[in-house]
């Protein structure tokens, strides 16, 4: 904020002694740039919001509307659409899939990952920097993707929560890892040393005195985690077959292929069911969101 | 192994037992993390080579053919196409995102009101997948009741109501927007995390010599923006090579291949064609490309450190 006013007033401090008349001018430039920076912003904004928003709306006129109709708002609440999305594609299924597999790799990101990461930023080890390093180079590298079903068919983990959970997580790990173990590292060694001379072993050292204070990296890793696997449409093409295992994003793209032609309006409201409640707990968090889903690449 | 240590060690005394289990208890640490990540995508990445010798359609018996499928790469046309695609994908979403983010992040960084409004906004795409975003736009960019259409004819640019999606000439170009839209709000609230890092103190001393703002803006804040400005880049770069659903969803490939990237090649070789192992081997195309902007990234990292 200090920052802004010391930028502010270099043009001030020059134009004082300056006559009135040019003052004006001055107020009025100071205040057309600001304007102008909030058209801007508002344009660039706009092109976030509107569509989404118009997605809403579209998602509650008729076929015909959607295609008569096309900018303004719905004439009516018609709720079909919502009706027709829900039942054919079968959206409560899917969205209790997802929500299986998100919280299934949320919880095994954290227990896995946290742990690795406190012996990362705790411990010395001979393969240490070796392992960073397979990590670092691997990590954003492409997953073949033969290879990938290949091993899925052969584990028989096709159509399961469990391969999809698998799959999703194993690609979370490495930065995962590097949060947490960038938390630990601030955490003072005086803790856990305090923690074992009071006879816990490293573990529970871990799990009663450092855990409880790292709801911060937790939070971050599962943020990133839940957004992630409850987005995935990659694994859930591949590895899915039987359509009561679908997850949300892979439903919506089968009925989009399905019905995307003749009935717009139903498109429109199963991509609402699928991206509101998202949206919502996006809104609500969104602090968290923010420097959850930005902490891999902010950590530098 | 594990075994065998405890018996040998069972009458010797507590301390050398702990000792031992002192040293490996680190990797008892990462272990299961390290397990779920080799078996998921070290296993492919490795196991990938063996399929990548082989002829197999996934049913019948695989036979071995050496580096034929290797070979193969050279001849197939649209490898060359796809990766002249991605290239192109890449410098028009990384300059497309850079440009925008930076210059958002410099108008927000002035402190605007309803500075969180837009930053809230600008990121919510972020948190949409790809398939409601590859959807949607698949309609906005419908060339007869799509609102961008929609909005060219009524301001009488009808020159601009493009088949946007059918057209070989633009539809990457409109999938690269696309791509740009869902991430410029996520790299512009990067680089304001960049800006916030660099001292007030630099501005006044700046502003005491006389230096303007362009000035400012050139000596101080860009030189200092430079590894989150790393970052950004080789995000997106990476971002760029990957890419799957947007193409896959929107056009799958086509209009003629138009669209065809790398990894819908793959995906379409592997599970359109079964050509399993020619599959497996064109990954590691992109594999190269991918691990050389990581090694990038790891390089100029590593210089701002030294910096």
């Amino acid at each position: 904020m200090d920052k802004i006013n010391v930028v502010r007033q270099s043009p001030l401090t020059r134009e004082d002694q300056s006559d009135p008349a040019s003052k004006l001018t001055v107020q009025l430039s100071k205040l057309l740039p600001a304007l102008l920076r909030h058209a801007i912003l508002i344009f660039f904004t706009a092109i976030i919001l509107y569509p989404v928003l118009w997605m809403v709306f579209a998602s509650f006129k008729t076929p015909g509307e959607v295609i008569s109709n096309i900018w303004g708002l719905p004439t009516s609440l018609n709720l079909d659409s919502y009706v027709s999305a829900w039942a054919r594609a079968n959206l409560g299924t899917a969205l209790l899939n997802s929500l299986f597999v998100s919280v299934g790799t949320v919880a095994l990101v954290v227990v896995l990952s946290s742990i690795a990461g406190y012996a990362f930023a705790k411990f010395q080890f001979r393969f240490r920097a070796l392992i960073l390093l397979i990590f670092i180079f691997t990590m954003q590298a492409p997953t073949p993707v033969i290879p990938l079903y290949v091993l899925f068919v052969k584990l028989g983990l096709t159509d399961s929560y469990l391969g999809l959970i698998l799959g999703t997580a194993s690609g979370g790990i490495p930065l995962s890892i590097f949060i947490f173990q960038a938390y630990f590292q601030s955490i003072p060694s005086e803790l856990r040393e305090a923690a074992k001379i009071d006879g816990c072993s490293e573990l529970v050292a871990f799990l009663r005195v450092v855990m409880p204070i790292s709801g911060p990296a937790v939070a971050t890793v599962a943020i990133l985690q839940f957004v992630g696997a409850w987005n995935d449409f990659f694994l859930s093409l591949l590895l899915i077959r039987s359509p009561e295992m679908r997850t949300v994003p892979l439903a919506l793209q089968v009925f989009f292929y399905e019905f995307g032609r003749v009935e717009w309006n139903s498109v429109f409201a199963a991509l609402s069911i699928g991206t509101i409640p998202m949206c919502i707990l996006y809104l609500v968090l969104q602090r968290w969101f923010i420097q959850g889903l930005t902490a891999g690449s902010l950590k530098g | 192994m594990a075994s065998i240590t405890t018996s040998v060690q069972r009458d010797s005394p507590r301390g050398s037992w702990g000792f031992r289990l002192g040293k490996l208890s680190p990797y008892l640490w990462i272990l299961p993390a390290l397990v779920l990540y080799s078996v998921f995508k070290l296993g492919p990445l490795i196991g990938g080579l063996v399929l990548s010798v082989l002829r197999w359609d996934g049913i019948e018996d695989p036979v071995f053919v050496g580096l034929q499928n290797f070979e193969r790469i050279f001849s197939d046309d649209i490898v060359g196409l796809a990766l002249t695609h991605n290239v192109l994908y890449a410098l028009g979403t990384v300059t497309g995102k850079i440009v925008l983010a930076l210059f958002l992040a410099l108008l927000l960084n002035q402190g605007m009101r309803g500075r969180a409004f837009y930053r809230t906004s600008l990121f919510m795409p972020v948190v949409m997948s790809f398939v409601v975003i590859s959807i949607l736009w698949s309609w906005l960019y419908n060339p007869d009741f799509g609102l961008i259409n929609s909005l060219f004819k009524s301001l009488g640019l009808d020159f601009l109501a493009l088949n946007w999606l059918g057209d070989t000439d633009i539809a990457l170009g409109a999938l690269i927007i696309v791509d740009i839209w869902k991430w410029y709000g996520f790299h512009m609230v990067i680089f304001l995390a960049g800006l916030q890092t660099i001292p007030v103190e630099l501005y006044e001393a700046a502003r005491i010599d006389g230096a303007s703002n362009r000035q400012q803006l050139r000596y101080i804040t860009l030189p200092l923006l430079k590894p989150v400005m790393v970052v950004n880049v080789t995000l997106s770069l990476a971002g760029a090579f990957n890419v799957f659903d947007i193409p896959f969803i929107m056009t799958q490939g086509g209009p003629a291949n138009a669209t065809m990237v790398m990894a819908v090649h793959i995906y379409l070789r592997g599970f359109k064609f079964y050509r399993f192992g020619y599959s497996a081997a064109l990954n590691y195309v992109l594999l190269v490309i991918v691990t050389l902007v990581s090694a990038l990234q790891l390089r100029l990292m590593s210089s701002n450190d030294g910096d």
